[in-house]
């Protein structure tokens, strides 16, 4: 009977692992071959050498970006799922509610369109600056580069990261925070003293997931700023469309690989801890 | 029974339409407006010339990539009987490539209006010989876009264009190599002016030394770029010439009269092809070696290509330079509409600065050199 059981355990799951085996697995083999493929065939380090000469610089561009981006997520989501649980003001946390998941609908290629003409030096937020007079017309400038492609990240992964958050500081018991509050501490140090630090695991994979999603866009880095220094992604793309350069584009690949790689660690090692302790 | 009846003739009706009706697959690489040209206007006007057949028309991307995605579906099913695509419309770089490798038929022979064209992009693509298996379906070109108010006298050599750059510090914007092919035909422009022997460059034979003879070149663009701004793709220099960011950029002369005419960018905008000279390109129309259509791929491609569809479609319609030679368009165009297509580019600076792009192993090395020692 047992063996019968697990038999159909193991039909069961074929579909699924069939499809990640064809899916997944096949093609992360054959992107690594590659990479590890000279001109002649053959194990060559050729194509990470020419990976290396050519773009270390935007491997350290897209790293600092996608890192920054992180930070700046990271602090809007606590600012926004601070307010949502800790707010007293019903029409501002009523406000915040309606509003602040509206950039999850809204695809990357979408988001980066708005900020090309929102973001530009004769842009839509330069130009309400200027007519509110804020700025004179001279002293305003683009915004299309490394700063544009922070801001879409950041303004599309917010509500994602803000979303979990909220949800992880809702179900917080609210006997400690009301404490806290009644011992007389300001809202501010409730929320980094006493809320943030018993929901760091969940902040921790949000950000995790947002890491990885920012590191995989092509269209953000393609459409909001210009081309040197740019994105892992975009490099990968042009190696492929003007070269016809697998090996490269590959060797690109799994230098991806191995900073996702960095950040799927603390993801399973977050997993492991939460799960080790009793 | 009858469930099993209904089935059978529900079958056999699903695998016998193919037969009564044909399709006819082209896929384009290109921008949108190339797959809706064949959808909208080639398509619908070959159905009817042909009753009963069908026009597909499918998009592969714009760029040198969607050409690419043709390209690798070819040989993917190099092995099958025959392959999806009856015609391709593909860009110059692929098109030598699967010449290379035995991807096209050799058709032009069977096609009337192949005659048309005798330009050399015809018969060289790159530095490939493509002749007999390619019929050019436009002519595109690059060219520099200004503000008129802005710059009053707009420099008319590569040379008076750095100069001007370094006086008016981030008033020049280009769109590095990546970002699309005008900022591409900037750089080649650049290597042509600077980097010594232009005409081995378009006409090969091909020397791995010669790229090391452009160092000084690309030291200069690489100082130039300090003051010129790097814009995100072809549509982004025309957005920052429309919202007056910049003041001159490299654009496809096609794209600059088609976002002028939508009222895209203001009428003070005007082009300058500069000495000694821009790339510009063809796309090409061709037919797959195992398509499964060919002769109704062959009466596709001489309706697209005769004079009439040439100056209605291609002129008319998109602001391109017909892909058959310019005479056999009399008498099918009206004045204005040539002359609008050569306001401000003259025929004669056509012909002596439009210039075609380098062969392929030199344009690789001239990408390849820019990424590294101006990019990087």
């Amino acid at each position: 009977m047992s063996l019968s059981q697990r038999n159909l355990a193991l039909l069961l799951i074929a579909p699924g692992l069939a499809l990640v085996a064809a899916l997944f697995l096949y093609p992360l083999c054959f992107s690594l071959i590659s990479a590890f493929t000279g001109p002649q065939g053959g194990f060559s380090l050729q194509a990470f050498g020419k990976a290396w000469e050519l773009y270390s610089g935007d491997v350290v561009f897209t790293v600092v970006i996608v890192l920054a981006s992180c930070f700046f997520t990271g602090l809007a989501a606590i600012i926004i799922a601070g307010t949502l649980t800790l707010g007293e003001n019903r029409w501002i946390v009523g406000t915040l509610k309606a509003l602040y998941r509206w950039p999850l609908f809204i695809p990357f290629i979408v988001a980066a369109q708005c900020m090309r003409t929102f973001l530009a030096k004769n842009g839509l937020m330069n130009n309400s600056f200027v007519s509110l007079g804020l700025i004179e017309p001279l002293q305003a400038v683009s915004y299309l580069d490394w700063r544009g492609i922070i801001a879409t990240f950041v303004w599309k992964q917010t509500p994602f990261v803000a979303l979990l958050l909220a949800g992880a500081l809702a179900s917080l018991d609210r006997a400690t925070l009301e404490a806290g509050r009644n011992l007389g501490a300001s809202r501010m140090r409730v929320l980094v003293e006493l809320a943030l630090p018993q929901v760091m695991p969940q902040l921790l994979v949000a950000l995790v997931l947002s890491f990885v999603t920012m590191l995989s866009v092509l269209s953000v880095p393609m459409m909001v700023a210009g081309s040197q220094p740019t994105m892992l992604t975009v490099d990968m793309a042009f190696r492929i469309n003007a070269y016809g350069d697998y090996a490269t584009a590959n060797a690109l690949g799994v230098i991806t690989y191995l900073i996702s790689a960095g950040a799927a660690i603390i993801y399973l090692k977050r997993g492991m801890a939460k799960e080790n302790t009793p | 029974m009858r469930i099993l009846t209904l089935a059978c003739s529900l079958a056999a009706l699903i695998v016998a339409s193919p037969l009564s009706a044909q399709t006819l697959n082209v896929a384009s690489a290109g921008d949108q407006n190339m797959v809706d040209y064949v959808k909208d206007y080639l398509g619908p006007m070959f159905e009817k010339a042909n009753p009963g057949v069908k026009v597909v028309s499918v998009g592969t991307g714009p760029g040198d990539s969607g050409s690419q995605k043709i390209y690798e579906k070819l040989d993917a099913q190099k092995g099958a009987a025959t392959t999806d695509f009856d015609v391709v419309v593909i860009h110059q770089k692929a098109a030598g490539q699967m010449v290379k490798e035995g991807l096209l038929n050799k058709y032009t022979g069977n096609v009337e209006t192949a005659k048309l064209a005798t330009g050399d992009a015809a018969k060289n693509s790159l530095g490939t010989d493509v002749g007999g298996f390619v019929i050019p379906m436009f002519q595109s070109q690059t060219a520099l876009a200004y503000n008129a108010d802005m710059v009053k006298t707009p420099p008319a050599t590569f040379a008076e264009l750095a100069d001007w750059a370094r006086k008016n510090p981030k008033q020049f914007g280009y769109n590095g190599i990546k970002g699309g092919m005008s900022g591409v035909s900037f750089v080649a422009g650049w290597v042509y002016a600077f980097g010594g022997d232009a005409e081995k460059l378009m006409k090969g034979p091909y020397d791995a030394a010669t790229k090391t003879s452009w160092d000084k070149a690309f030291a200069d663009l690489k100082e130039f770029n300090k003051n010129a701004v790097i814009t995100p793709g072809n549509a982004g220099t025309l957005d920052m010439l429309n919202r007056g960011e910049i003041a001159i950029g490299p654009v496809w002369v096609d794209m600059f009269y088609s976002w002028q005419a939508d009222g895209k960018l203001p009428p003070n905008m005007k082009l300058k092809l500069v000495s000694p000279g821009m790339p510009g390109q063809p796309m090409y129309y061709a037919v797959p070696e195992k398509s499964a259509q060919k002769k109704l791929a062959e009466a596709f491609i001489a309706l697209a290509t005769s004079p009439q569809v040439q100056a209605d479609g291609i002129v008319k319609k998109f602001n391109w330079y017909p892909g058959i030679d310019a005479k056999n368009l009399e008498g099918k165009l009206d004045k204005a509409a040539w002359d609008k297509l050569f306001t401000d580019v003259t025929p004669a600076e056509l012909a002596q600065n439009g210039k075609p792009f380098p062969i392929a192993p030199y344009f690789n090395d001239i990408l390849e050199g820019y990424e590294k020692k101006v990019a990087n």
